[in-house]
């Protein structure tokens, strides 16, 4: 029999074998016409021999066909098809500007062969969501938002208002790889989850991978959520900007040498004082974010970017506490023609996310965070029109600093002290391959390979039989042991080292001109760790790299699916059902401190996660009417098996519900263009409620009334049904037409029907009748909102 | 230290949130020996005095209005070290059970406490924990989040020579767990804020400061937190089970609650005054 490699091997091959005809490439960018962006996901279509491409992250495309006359149809979602005749018979580079539906109303629109496009490709599991859709899902205090947008597609789901971060098919929050123009953000939430860390008006494109994740993208188990920023209109000064409830935007773009070189600075502020209205001056509340971008088109086959992003979150009471967290990236891209066939980009990223908290009362102030260096070198090579490769390199340079305490006044009496800095360098390299077999039967397959090693620190505990974690039989709980010594190491040892090969694959499958089946498989590895034993992860979790004590966690997704297109596209159906099986999630043992724990080994137990579901996505694409209905039908669970017989593990060594596992979960998103004034958007929500644990005692100790929890039965209980409308109005008016400064007026109502929905219930002791009390938080009831937006 | 990391984030909920009291059915148990053992040695008066309560009761559903106490019950206290023993009675029947003789934890002694309740026997072990005496405690004028809240100083020299970790309890069922990691052999002070709805104003407070063990400690942080004196959020940690030092020895399945630990306490009255 042939191992997995060999075959892997031998599928490469096949595309080289020789081929008669004279082949010719066509290749080029697609560019927005109304302000020179370049455009993903192009499709570049040859009908009358069913060949064609699409557009990469940087607008890029090349094919290969034989020589000859051709009808070539350009066409992407919301824009004008391009429908035109091409002789080749030279190599030809041909850039296309494509003309924004609105843009050009009195012209003939084709409708668009993308659907078949798509019913093709092999990638499956993957959702798209334009700036524009974000900008119109009604959302609460009306800030359009990226996370809480995706939400509503089938397989993501968050713990709750209010929880930062979301969850990809039963996966958890720290298992998502957020990339914002390559770079990877560690913290995608602002005000504690309720917001999200990306300005809408800079975005060009997202993409959220949940399965059959190509083998480019790497390190993290459940998801790629793939951000790409504006590069800036290189045509004409330009300014958008909204005003909201909670916060204003502002984003200036305009060229700096005409369609060669742009820039964009957006920036967005929220108001201080804004969840602190009862008090008077000292309390601060805010978050903002910069984004900037520069980038010039040297020629045809060089393109140099610069790209940064500072976001903040600041809250204080007085000067008794302050506390901010954010993210900064800074990141060099260069793309390069190596030919018309070979595209390649560069990137030099730099990336951290900090924690800082000052506590007068009690006398320090603390900071930890996270700093990354990360360089990429990616190609794309388009051998010809039925076989494409991607390969490269990535490597990681990753020092966590999980905290510091130093006194931050004179009589303090804190004696600073710092725990153990971490290091780290991850490396990956991979080839991956999009391999047309037949008209019928499209393969990507690839592999990557990864490795992590632990870099030399300081005092790295020992502990006796390598057992940092012990079971007391006489007390029966886990206690943390005491380390027995300390090794001590240079930076450039290595302390321990992973590596791993992981295959990806995917498959489609033609049935037809409107249905295809998919089916793919990846192998993922992620070598950091998230510590946070709260249901939502806080700002203040620090991540912990794989070493001597924590494996790195492994995935093995499966998945397959149906996917058919009605009516030449206006309505589309995707189906999928998933299994992933996680090796190596970690759980705490009862009690577990996680905070400025310097020997976070000591409360680990290692454990295994794994995740099923069905999705259906039905989604109405054209029209005055559009939108989507999503069902997921889903279980996530854990398992921490004791580490012998004579230990029992957590909840008896059984599966348990992850904090976020929602069997149901039903999305309905519509808009409706009434008139070209006046469009409508409403969400239905829908949603099993979040597993939680209800006491089954109480006894008093202390004069304190304690609930008493059944480790036998984490997280057996559930929330109530969770479930809201929301809807929203957008009006344009119409004195907008033939004028330059543009305007709208977005009406929101979140929660419609007003539902007090749980975020948590809790249990305690009435003060005043002494009574045991069931208190259940509701976080949003019914939430108005007016955004005004404007473009000049 | 949890909680005062999480602070700021349950601070975020309290402006945004709203609670009410539902109905919800909670899961039941067989009923458990509840076992308060939590002995106070006044180390730093004179004479030295000791509360030496050992208080018995069951466990009960959540929603029941009584926890009822046991008072059939053998309790005594073995010295380990010369197997003396110091009988236990509930004279008023109430679940309370008091030395026979006039009693005081000495130092460096193990002390073992066996219950015998309904043919089951729970033992466990502790010894004198030492503590430092509270240097000063007074009233402040800051507050916290509300601008209503009252500051309490407090301030106390902590022993260089160990680890250290301490119990403070500010009355009205208000505890703060801690440990001398960031500020071994310093003279500390932190401020201590009671809500507007946690005292009255005028009033006069007891502060008592205990030195307890590393596993008193993590025990009491949890006790702390999940007995309701935070409010929730999705920020809530897992809670779990909370097993103290006590073992059923006939058993081992009907295993107690509760805890057995003997602290040196340091005891100060303060009247809190209301200002402006």
């Amino acid at each position: 029999m042939l191992q997995p490699k060999k075959i892997i091997l031998l599928l490469f091959l096949i595309p080289f074998v020789a081929f008669s005809q004279e082949k010719i490439t066509l290749s080029g960018t697609v560019y927005d016409n109304s302000n020179n962006e370049t455009l993903i996901g192009v499709s570049i279509f040859f009908p009358e021999i069913n060949a064609g491409t699409s557009t990469n992250e940087y607008g890029f495309y090349s094919i290969t066909i034989p020589k000859g006359n051709y009808k070539i149809q350009v066409s992407s979602l919301g824009f004008t098809t391009i429908s035109e005749t091409i002789i080749l018979s030279v190599k030809t580079t041909k850039d296309f500007k494509l003309k924004e539906i609105s843009e050009s109303l009195d012209e003939i629109i084709i409708e668009a062969d993308i659907e078949k496009i798509n019913v093709k490709t092999p990638q499956m599991s993957v959702n798209k969501l334009t700036a524009a859709t974000i900008k119109q899902i009604p959302v609460v205090l009306g800030e359009a938002d990226i996370i809480k947008s995706l939400i509503l597609l089938p397989g993501v789901t968050s713990a709750g208002e209010g929880a930062s971060g979301f969850n990809v098919r039963g996966g958890a929050v720290d298992q998502n790889l957020i990339l914002l123009d390559e770079a990877i953000v560690f913290n995608s939430s602002h005000l504690f989850g309720f917001f999200s860390v990306f300005n809408p008006d800079v975005i060009k494109d997202v993409r959220l991978y949940k399965g059959g994740i190509p083998a480019r993208f790497g390190g993290r188990l459940s998801s790629v959520l793939d951000i790409y920023q504006k590069e800036g209109n290189s045509k004409d000064f330009n300014l958008t900007g909204g005003i909201g409830l909670v916060s204003s935007r502002l984003l200036a773009e305009g060229p700096i040498e005409k369609e060669k070189s742009s820039f964009l600075i957006g920036g967005r502020a929220s108001y201080a004082h804004l969840f602190l209205p009862l008090f008077d001056n000292d309390n601060k509340a805010y978050f903002y974010d910069v984004n900037s971008k520069i980038n010039y088109r040297f020629n045809d086959q060089n393109n140099l970017f610069l790209s940064t992003y500072f976001g903040k979150d600041i809250f204080g009471i007085s000067d008794n506490f302050v506390n901010k967290y954010g993210n900064n990236v800074v990141n060099l891209r260069w793309n390069h023609l190596f030919s018309d066939k070979i595209f390649s980009n560069l990137s030099l990223i730099y990336s951290d996310y900090f924690y800082g908290l000052i506590l007068d009362f009690v006398g320090f102030e603390w900071n930890s965070g996270i700093t990354n260096f990360n360089l990429k070198y990616d190609f794309k090579h388009y051998i010809n029109e039925k076989f494409k490769l991607s390969y490269g390199i990535n490597n990681i340079y990753i020092k966590f600093n999980p905290g510091e305490i130093v006194p931050n006044r004179e009589d303090s009496g804190i004696v600073a002290d710092k725990l153990i800095d971490k290091y780290a360098n991850e490396f990956a390299t991979y080839i991956d391959a999009e391999h047309e077999i037949n008209n019928k039967l499209t393969l990507q397959y690839g592999i990557r390979f990864s490795n992590f090693s632990r870099l030399g620190q300081d005092e790295l505990n020992i502990y006796a039989n390598n057992q940092p974690v012990i079971y007391n039989q006489q007390f029966k709980k886990y206690e943390a042991a005491v380390a027995t010594g300390v090794e001590n190491f240079k930076r450039s040892d290595i302390i321990s080292s992973f590596y791993n090969f992981e295959p990806r694959f995917s498959l489609s499958y033609v049935l037809n001109d409107n249905e295809s089946v998919k089916a793919s498989y990846n192998r993922m590895a992620q070598y950091l760790h998230l510590l946070s034993n709260t249901s939502s992860p806080t700002p203040l979790d620090v991540w912990a790299p794989s070493g001597k004590y924590i494996k790195p966690q492994l995935l093995d997704q499966f998945a397959i699916g149906y996917f058919k297109t009605i009516k030449n596209g206006v309505y589309s159906l995707e189906t999928e059902v998933f299994y992933k099986n996680i090796l190596n999630r970690i759980d705490y043992i009862n009690g577990a401190n996680l905070i400025a724990n310097n020997e976070i080994e000591t409360v680990i137990l290692n454990g295994q996660a794994r995740a099923y579901g069905l999705e259906i996505l039905f989604k109405k694409n054209e029209g005055d009417f559009k939108g989507w209905f999503a069902y997921t039908l889903s279980k996530s669970e854990q398992q921490t098996k004791g580490r012998n017989t004579s230990e029992p593990g957590i909840n008896q060594g059984l599966w348990y519900n992850t904090p976020f596992d929602k069997t149901h979960d039903i999305s309905i998103n519509g808009s409706y263009e009434l008139t070209k004034k006046w469009k409508f958007n409403a969400n239905f929500l829908f949603q099993t409620g979040q597993p939680t644990n209800y006491p089954v005692g109480q006894y008093e100790i202390q004069g304190l009334n304690v609930p008493i929890f059944d480790d036998n039965r984490r997280n057996a209980d559930r929330l109530p049904t969770y479930h809201r409308l929301d809807i929203s109005a957008t009006l344009t008016p119409r004195k907008n037409d033939n004028r330059k400064w543009q305007t709208e007026w977005v009406f929101g109502l979140y929660n419609l029907y007003g539902r007090m929905n749980a975020a948590s219930i809790n249990f305690r002791e009435n003060r005043e009748t002494f009574r045991n009390e069931a208190i259940q938080t509701s976080i949003f009831g019914l939430v108005p909102s007016v955004t005004y937006n404007f473009k000049f | 230290m949890k909680k005062i990391f999480l602070l700021p984030i349950l601070l975020l909920f309290i402006f945004t949130s709203c609670e009410k009291v539902v109905d919800i059915e909670v899961p039941s148990i067989e009923p458990k020996l509840i076992i308060d053992a939590v002995f106070e040695i006044y180390f730093d008066e004179n004479p030295v005095r000791a509360n030496t309560v050992v208080k018995l009761s069951k466990s009960a559903d959540y929603f029941k209005e009584i926890i009822p106490a046991v008072t059939n019950a053998t309790v005594f206290l073995t010295n380990l070290s010369d197997n003396s023993i110091i009988n236990f009675s509930d004279t008023n029947a109430d679940g309370n059970y008091k030395p026979t003789i006039s009693f005081i934890p000495a130092e460096n002694i193990t002390y073992e406490l066996t219950i015998i309740h309904e043919n089951n026997t729970y033992k466990g072990t502790a010894n004198r924990v030492k503590s430092s005496p509270l240097t000063s405690v007074t009233q402040g004028d800051k507050t916290l989040f509300s601008g209503k809240e009252t500051e309490l100083k407090v301030a106390f020299t902590d022993d260089k020579t160990e680890d250290n970790y301490y119990l403070y309890d500010f009355s009205n069922n208000l505890f703060l767990a801690i440990e001398d990691r960031f500020f071994n052999g310093s003279d500390y002070n932190f401020s201590f804020f009671y809500a507007e709805d946690d005292i009255k104003l005028p009033t006069t407070v007891n502060v008592k400061m205990s030195g307890i063990t590393k596993e008193f400690f993590t025990y009491y942080r949890i006790l702390i937190s999940q007995s309701g004196q935070n409010a929730g959020g999705p920020f809530e940690t897992v809670p779990s089970s909370l097993l103290g030092n006590m073992i059923n020895i006939t058993d081992e399945s009907k295993f107690p609650l509760g805890y057995f630990h003997i602290s040196e306490t340091d005891s100060v009255s303060i009247n809190l005054i209301e200002k402006n």
